[in-house]
């Protein structure tokens, strides 16, 4: 599975994946509240968090490059909404509180995500009383995510080989179809695990 | 329009989440009850599969790229709870492997892209499909419904923005509703061809689009509009109009504060956002929503000729749940 | 000798109409291991559904297929599934849950076994596996010879009688194919095995059964049929490279 790269670091050894998840999470929780409730003029505190932060990459093991790499892909959306506030009174005050806090935040969540897999969160989802049918759900969706991404590669690498016009309006028309086809393929799917599942006396 | 940690003040992120969570709990519920366990399966698969389909890149102009969300699929596809369902799992994917959207704002964006969005579309769409009732009226009514889904949800969530006090409703209210007009074109572009490539090859897939909301979906959908309802009077309704007194200190007294304009540090064009002649920016608004939702319902109609030449007449089914 | 299996005079079309199987009959005894071989199109998979009664999917009463003297009827399908167990052609369908130790334990907590019995036998099924040590492993991180096998652990781990193989060794290499035949071999439950996989079938079947185009065209020893270059070629099949050359290995 190439795309396993994804989800590659939540299963390293180091203190901080051994953690229990629901700790994990009360306490990644508990730090982006507090980072998104208390005014920036806190300085020495925003700092504090952001050492905190670091000092558990550092012990976590994930190198800093991916680290870097996921701050840098998701950090756009967080810079675009957070321009639109440089345009009111007092703008530049609250451009720089959101991109300080929403950049603290974001790591946080990206040393979460990548040190706990995706399995203890569901079983502390559970713990949670979070509805099983949910739970089921969102297995579902994890263990296929990749199956699907898969899937969804190789009918585009199909697609390219096959076409030559690379107009715009062929290529929504043939991405259209990919992802319809895709979801054709999906139900298809949907319909032998449902077999194996009954196979193995689900009802 | 996922929204990241540290743009929502806390008790817009707990009315936000009290509000999904109420919409996702009704969902759940109903679906548990009432969704055979031989779809279980598919709804999974479909997470995935929306997942997924919102990574595809569709180019517009000039390097950028457009990206399809998916409400108004999901609907169309699986019905309103199960594409609550379907989209909540997404986002919770999203948030809690790859850090793509906020974990207190996931109340938010749960309510705006998993309940606002579906729900709209789903109203829109058996709506249209009234006076539409064949194969290439579901193309058309599919297509409306993605776009307005995504300009009420945008208008949703610059309410939220607002009342978080991070950017004023005079600035977030036109940027969100104008950028998500043209971004809703696309949505409604990919939705309807989309649709059109299943239909072409499996039309057995799409036997929800004909049918009628059984009476347990309209007890679900009821909660549902009402939770819409609740969130359009609590986040955009007060910027858009005079609240009497009463209300207003009421509001005041909870923490909620609707300030119009922020007073502009650069006048911005968005400063007053009024069409030529109506003086009301709250009615301008609405009218010039109806307006580009006209445009985009000629639009679909035209298109939807081109890509579904032939004619055939699909009877509204009841649904057999 | 007691039946494991007796299918009798059994029919199935698909939903759009076409005919899968048009009158199969044939016994498995207990203990024995079959081969079943064939084109692809020729009903195999079909085939292999309706010994647990995942097909028809609509019952008409009547049933051509008997489990351990139990007709496959709604009443009894909870028991032919845990006796019958199957292991689909393609492992993303079978193996579904996010770890492989939930997944094993799926069919065992179906059946309704205890905390503790559940736990032995996973541990158990996936040492008769050769995948002790992958309890906590994600599926979407395994080769398709660690699903292939996580999937056979997944149906070991219920206990059953009999089991049902569409296509074990597919798309697996040669060590993947060595290291199945090798444990499918060690296990002495009742065998099913529908495959391409022709050398696998003179290793481990002592009979074979021809199908093709939904009808069994040939029942017998396996080396007599594999070894009829005629038949093989008429139904889309090859005299397998173990048979051909008439020295001892």
């Amino acid at each position: 599975m190439r795309h396993d790269f994804l989800d590659r670091y939540s299963r390293l050894r180091s203190p901080v994946h051994r953690l229990p998840s629901g700790s994990k999470l009360l306490l990644s929780l508990a730090l982006i509240v507090v980072t998104v409730s208390v005014s920036i003029d806190h300085s020495l505190l925003f700092f504090g968090i952001a050492v905190l932060l670091l000092c558990t990459t550092f012990v976590s093991r994930i190198p800093w490059k991916f680290i870097l790499g996921r701050l840098l892909v998701l950090e756009p959306f967080a810079l675009g909404v957070a321009v639109m506030a440089l345009f009111q009174q007092g703008g530049l005050h609250v451009f720089l509180s959101l991109l300080i806090k929403s950049t603290l935040c974001l790591y946080t969540m990206i040393l979460i995500s990548n040190t706990t897999p995706f399995s203890e969160i569901l079983t502390a989802l559970r713990k949670m009383r979070v509805p099983s049918f949910l739970i089921t759900v969102l297995a579902l969706a994890y263990r296929y995510l990749f199956v699907l991404i898969d899937e969804g590669e190789r009918l585009q690498r199909a697609r390219r080989s096959r076409t030559f016009d690379r107009s715009r309006r062929r290529n929504w028309m043939s991405l259209s179809s990919l992802i319809g086809q895709l979801f054709i393929r999906s139900s298809e799917r949907a319909e032998r695990i449902f077999a194996a599942m009954t196979s193995r006396g689900w009802k | 329009m996922h929204i990241p940690d540290g743009f929502l003040d806390t008790k817009t992120a707990v009315t936000t989440g009290v509000l999904s969570a109420t919409g996702l709990s009704m969902a759940v519920r109903h679906a548990s009850k009432h969704v055979p366990s031989r779809q279980l399966p598919l709804i999974g698969l479909s997470a995935a599969f929306i997942f997924v389909a919102q990574m595809m890149n569709f180019p517009v102009a000039g390097g950028t790229s457009g990206h399809l969300i998916g409400g108004a699929l999901a609907v169309v596809l699986l019905g309103p709870s199960a594409a609550v369902i379907v989209i909540t799992s997404v986002l919770l994917i999203q948030a809690l492997i790859f850090a793509d959207g906020g974990l207190l704002a996931l109340g938010a964006n749960i309510l705006n892209m998993a309940i606002v969005a579906p729900v709209c579309a789903y109203v829109v769409f058996v709506v249209v499909r009234r006076f539409l009732k064949d194969d290439r009226g579901m193309l058309v009514a599919a297509s409306l419904a993605a776009w307005v889904s995504i300009v009420v949800a945008a208008i949703v969530c610059a309410g939220e923005l607002a009342l978080s006090g991070t950017v004023s409703w005079g600035l977030a209210f036109p940027a969100m509703a104008g950028v998500h007009a043209l971004i809703g074109v696309g949505e409604s572009l990919i939705t309807m061809l989309v649709l059109a490539a299943i239909r072409s090859t499996r039309p057995e897939l799409l036997h929800r689009s004909a049918a009628t909301p059984t009476t347990s979906e309209q007890k679900a959908l009821l909660v549902y509009g009402g939770i819409v309802v609740l969130a359009l009077l609590i986040l955009v309704v007060p910027f858009a109009s005079t609240l009497p007194d009463g209300l207003i200190s009421v509001a005041q007294s909870l923490g909620f504060e609707y300030r119009q304009n922020a007073q502009p540090a650069i006048s911005t064009p968005f400063s007053n956002y009024t069409l030529p002649g109506i003086q009301s920016s709250a009615i301008s608004s609405i009218l010039a929503g109806f307006l580009g939702a006209a445009l985009v319902f000629g639009l679909s109609y035209l298109f939807a000729r081109i890509i579904a030449p032939k004619q055939r007449e699909q009877a509204l089914t009841s649904d057999q749940s | 000798m007691n039946n494991a299996i007796e299918v009798t005079d059994l029919k199935y079309s698909y939903p759009d109409g076409k005919e899968a199987l048009r009158g199969i009959s044939f016994t498995i005894a207990e203990g024995e291991c079959l081969g079943l071989v064939g084109p692809n199109g020729s009903g195999k998979s079909t085939l292999l559904l309706h010994l647990n009664g995942i097909l028809p999917d609509t019952s008409d009463g009547v049933s051509h297929v008997v489990v351990h003297g139990k007709p496959a009827t709604k009443s009894n399908v909870a028991t032919i599934r845990r006796e019958v167990g199957l292991l689909f052609q393609d492992p993303d369908d079978q193996l579904f849950c996010p770890t492989v130790f939930e997944d094993v334990a799926f069919g065992p907590q179906q059946f309704g076994f205890s905390e503790e019995e559940i736990h032995a036998t996973v541990i158990r099924a996936l040492a008769l596996s050769g995948l002790s040590g992958f309890e906590k492993r994600s599926p979407h991180h395994l080769s398709i010879g660690e699903k292939r096998r996580v999937c056979l652990a997944g149906v070991l781990a219920c206990e059953p009688k009999i089991l049902a193989l569409d296509e074990p060794t597919s798309n697996l290499d040669p060590r993947g194919k060595r290291s199945l035949h090798e444990i499918l071999k060690s296990l002495p439950v009742t065998k099913v095995i529908a495959t391409h996989d022709l050398e696998m079938v003179v290793e481990l079947c002592t009979r074979t059964i021809v199908l093709d185009d939904g009808l069994i065209v040939a029942d017998g020893p396996t080396v007599e049929l594999l070894g009829n270059e005629d038949l093989m070629l008429t139904h889309g099949l090859e005299k397998p490279h173990i048979l051909r050359h008439h020295h001892p290995h």
